[in-house]
């Protein structure tokens, strides 16, 4: 019998205008999302490709190690056509520096190169769907008991001897076959676009992700047709049962995801970012002062010189020409400041912790108060199976700072800090006296540093007194007359392939509210039915 | 003839379950929006009186350092949280809120870091324009959809017209009528809203947020007018309330959601710009020629002695390099601002978008804000090297080797840092507020009469039986 009164509401409803204008309605809205998702992927995978590049050579193309400063460049979520989450919002590089720890990713965001698109918004999949299965759920479920009692078919089939829950049985196993030709029908054009899309390709684990969020769709589906079941029940009319459920819709599905975020970001404080960046400059200020007087301490004098000289931020630094005894003094200065760099990169992410983490819990409190709503349920679970989460990213994060101390101690393994290595190329054996490089420089004609600028300071044009410097050149004078350093063995950030079922823990629970919240639904609808007046 | 139908008519919406339910969710999302102001006001103004007490210490160091370090730092100068953003905050925390500037230049602009929590989806502020561009769009379908299709189920729409009400007259009570009832809620709402405001935030009400007020519900008049006529279009195109109702949410749908959505591709798609790479690659282009052409030695550095000739060779080198510079930024800013313009002047095709434009204006802020600060701070930018210009001059130890980014050959006697020009920034007047919205006004105001002109023509030919 339940499938008898199943099979008529879902020939029924197949028969209705509102069922052609809802499935044209997915017909135009799924393929809008799906395209304007593939394409803002596409996008995002060329500015991988062209940051990449650059990254890998500016990795290359190094002379001293102090300058090695890896950059991580991370590859678009290829799911995030389906639920772009947070990652159009967070950037994708990440550089490895030593006095500093990766806090914030780095890169263009969704605006890419102009600031002020960053205030337009796009929807995804998800977002779209669940507009679309949350109205379609309720326009076929509003009616459902009210119509058929303003029919008087109702009463009709109550005088026989058809049991109320076999009927509510029926009349929702016809709604929910109504829907899932709909929601298949969707999903499959999803994946036909993304099929004949040359520009996406997806892993088996990846497939089994969209096969979760179709579950997990299916779930939010059914919340909204309970809801619309229960409305119909409690209604007298099926207009009045039309307005509460589209008012439902309104308020679930617009209202309070918005105003979850409004509200966590009003009352769920946030420190200050740009106190954070004036301790951290203070912090930065602490460091050049300690290093000052470390080097002082160590009988090191003040102030850099050279014959060639690179600085870059991060202690980056080169240097050519210098005499054995430049060069040694550089060296100590080295011995001394990158250690010190390294401790203050520990100070530094103290602070920077506290700041990610005021950030986290508001994005979270917003996140927990949204599922106030089956929508706001439905776009974190979704967000989580396509690995475009707050969790997601803060997985990547973290991979980076444990890669970060890999590169450190790599680097610590070479003793590289008080190696001439750290800031030139050349070799130890190589290195010349001050008085030898000036004789070479000018070709004879001054014998010893001392003679050469006491000369120096007599004369009035010291751009013609310096250009007898340059009369000569010395090999080991540029950068031009080393090769790159050769970093086969230095590590590698590892690229951690998505698995299908990991990091998916809290959406088991979300999964398990949606569930919750539709017996519950159930539950108040079969109770309202019993007390029903088919009459 | 029109008043019987129209009190008809606004008495039926009134006392409808649909406005009940919807002045109940409008005051309390009016409500829940201006506490949510109130409460994170206090902590965005901190905030900021921090960033700007930093920048006035920092202005103040340079001025006793010396006047050139005062012209020559580079500044950011960060806009304040607005004070009537609860009518409007025209998403100002995504859009660009800081300019950077010396004396010899405005440089360019950014989004702050820490503006918006990045791990927070982007969402909508529960601000009046929110309300108005959401929840009035759809009450005003609401109330139209079912105005001519239900009134034909139920079989009063052949009875109406048995009787000698012109079908135009007929139409337009229905019409004026939901708007009406519709903009009663909102100024309820706005209402309550200035009410919790006044109170608990202790904002005066002055004549200026008055204006503005009035400005917002003129443009949210236009919103809910296009809206009842698309509703009523829907009503009368559709054969039941059923198909007009879905037909009236599409349309909803399309406006308030899809259209406003594809803006960022629309964007990129439609009036895409060079990319920031590119004119880098320019910017150090120009710079590499320029410096291969400039004379040997204009390098060489000596602070200690600011007549060395060479300072005056790299003065003009940078004087050089800052205005090649400025020339390949100032377009690139302009294709900046010319794609954002085409794509809102694009999104216009949704009366929910034409209406978040003009709201803006009226609020004074967003995009049009940042135009105004824009330009201001150019002109600024102007007295504040005159300022630098002028102390520079009045000192005999001066090389006066203009020199935009170094401290080596121009003054280096302290100032007062009182003396300096400031940069306040200034209320949009009601001209430089109305000149953004009037092409959406236009086109809001033709919507309006175009489709409730095409509901009238098929009302006309309407079978009303």
């Amino acid at each position: 019998m339940v499938l008898e009164i199943a099979r008529k509401d879902f020939l029924t409803n197949l028969l209705s205008a509102r069922f052609v204008i809802g499935f044209l309605l997915c017909l135009v809205l799924i393929p809008f999302s799906v395209l304007i998702s593939v394409s803002q992927y596409r996008d995002r995978a060329d500015q991988y490709r062209l940051d990449r590049e650059a990254a890998d050579r500016a990795a290359t193309e190094v002379r001293v190690y102090s300058k090695v400063r890896p950059e991580i460049v991370l590859p678009p979520e290829p799911l995030s056509i389906f639920s772009k989450g947070i990652s159009d919002q967070v950037g994708s590089r990440v550089k490895i520096r030593l006095g500093d720890k990766p806090m914030l990713a780095a890169g263009k965001t969704a605006a890419g190169d102009n600031p002020f698109l960053a205030s337009f918004f796009s929807v995804d999949f998800a977002d779209i769907a669940a507009i679309i299965f949350s109205l379609l759920a309720l326009i076929f479920s509003y009616d459902a008991l009210t119509r058929e009692r303003e029919d008087g078919t109702l009463r009709l089939q109550m005088s026989n001897s058809l049991g109320r829950s076999t009927y509510l049985a029926g009349k929702i196993l016809g709604v929910l076959l109504t829907l899932l030709p709909v929601l298949v029908f969707s999903f499959l054009l999803c994946v036909v676009f993304i099929l004949l899309s040359r520009d996406v390709s997806f892993t088996a684990a990846e497939w089994g992700r969209i096969a979760l969020l179709f579950g997990a769709s299916l779930l939010y589906l059914a919340v909204f047709v309970f809801i619309g079941l229960f409305v119909s029940s409690r209604s007298k009319t099926s207009v009045t049962s039309l307005v509460l459920c589209l008012f439902l819709w309104v308020l679930f599905v617009f209202l309070v995801p918005n105003a979850a975020a409004n509200f966590a970001e009003s009352f769920v404080r946030t420190d200050s970012r740009d106190n954070l960046d004036r301790v951290l400059s203070s912090l930065d200020e602490e460091f050049e002062e300690k290093t000052g007087q470390a080097q002082k301490a160590a009988g090191l004098p003040e102030g850099r010189g050279g014959w060639w000289m690179s600085w870059s931020d991060d202690g980056g630094l080169e240097i050519y020409g210098n005499s054995g005894a430049d060069f040694d003094i550089d060296r100590r200065r080295s011995e001394i400041s990158e250690p010190l760099r390294l401790q203050y990169a520990d100070k530094r992410w103290a602070l920077e912790q506290a700041y990610l983490a005021s950030l986290a819990r508001q994005a979270r409190a917003a996140e927990r108060l949204s599922f106030v709503s089956p929508a706001g349920v439905f776009r974190t679970i979704a967000s989580a199976l396509c690995a475009t989460d707050l969790g997601a990213h803060e997985n990547t994060l973290d991979r980076t700072r444990r890669y970060r101390e890999t590169f450190v101690r790599w680097l610590e393994g070479k003793s590289i800090f008080s190696s001439f290595r750290w800031f030139t190329p050349t070799p130890p054996e190589s290195f010349r006296t001050g008085d030898q490089l000036i004789e070479l420089r000018t070709g004879g004609e001054f014998k010893t540093e001392r003679e050469y600028w006491d000369w120096h300071a007599r004369q009035k044009d010291k751009w013609a007194a310096w250009q007898k410097m340059g009369k000569v050149k010395v090999k080991g004078d540029e950068s031009g007359d080393f090769p790159y350093l050769d970093l086969a063995d230095m590590p590698r950030f590892p690229a951690v392939p998505l698995r299908l079922f990991s990091g998916l823990r809290e959406s088991v629970l979300e999964a398990g509210l949606l569930l919750v919240e539709i017996v519950f639904l159930f539950g108040l609808g079969y109770a309202a039915f019993l007390r029903f007046d088919v009459r | 003839m029109l008043k019987t139908v129209f009190k008809r008519e606004i008495l039926h919406n009134l006392y409808s379950l649909r406005f009940l339910l919807s002045l109940a969710l409008v005051l309390g999302v009016f409500a829940a929006g201006s506490f949510s102001f109130i409460g994170g006001r206090a902590v965005a103004l901190e905030k900021y009186r921090q960033t700007m007490a930093a920048f006035t210490e920092g202005m103040k160091k340079d001025a006793a350092a010396n006047a050139t370090t005062l012209a020559v730092t580079l500044r950011t100068l960060v806009l304040r949280p607005r004070d009537n953003a609860f009518m409007d905050d025209a998403k100002e925390k995504y859009l660009p809120n800081a300019v950077t500037f010396s004396a010899w230049n405005v440089f360019g602009f950014e989004n702050r870091s820490g503006s918006a929590n990045p791990f927070l989806k982007k969402f909508d502020e529960l601000n009046w324009s929110f309300i108005a561009a959401l929840i009035a769009s759809f009450v005003a379908l609401l109330f139209t959809f079912d105005a001519v299709s239900g009134e034909k189920e139920s079989r009063t729409l052949a009875l109406a017209l048995s009787n000698p009400v012109p079908r135009g007259t007929l139409l337009f009570a229905k019409y004026l009528s939901a708007v009406l009832s519709v903009m009663a809620l909102l100024l309820a709402g706005v209402l309550l809203s200035l009410l919790i405001i006044l109170v608990l935030d202790g904002t005066s009400l002055s004549p200026a947020l008055a204006v503005e007020a009035a400005g917002f519900m003129a443009a949210a008049t236009l919103l809910v007018s296009a809206m009842a006529a698309f509703g009523l279009l829907a009503s009368v195109v559709a054969p039941n309330s059923n198909v007009s109702l879905l037909l009236a949410l599409s349309f909803w749908l399309a406006f308030a959601v899809i259209i406003p959505n594809s803006s960022l591709a629309a964007a990129k798609t439609l009036f895409p710009i060079e990319s920031s790479e590119s004119v880098q690659k320019r910017i150090d282009a120009a710079f590499a020629d320029l410096n291969k052409s400039a004379p040997p030695g204009s390098w060489m550095q000596n602070s200690s002695n600011p007549f060395l000739p060479q300072h005056k060779l790299r003065a003009d080198l940078h004087m050089k390099r800052l205005r090649a510079e400025k020339a390949i930024r100032d377009d690139y800013d302009q294709a900046m601002f010319r794609q954002f313009e085409r794509t809102r002047l694009l999104t216009a095709l949704s009366p929910v978008s034409q209406f978040e434009y003009m709201a803006e204006a009226a609020a004074g802020g967003g995009y049009v804000r940042f135009r105004k600060a824009w330009s201001d701070l150019h002109a600024y930018q102007g007295r504040f090297l005159d300022f630098f210009l002028t102390l520079d001059a009045a000192d005999k130890d001066s090389p006066h080797w203009l020199n935009p980014r170094e401290n080596v050959s121009t003054t280096r006697k302290p100032t007062a840092f009182e003396k300096a020009p400031r940069f306040e920034e200034a209320r949009m007047s009601f001209a430089e507020r109305a000149a953004p919205a009037l092409k959406f006004l236009i086109i809001g105001v033709f919507y309006s009469c175009a489709v409730f002109l095409l509901t009238f023509v098929l009302f006309v030919r309407y079978d009303v039986r």
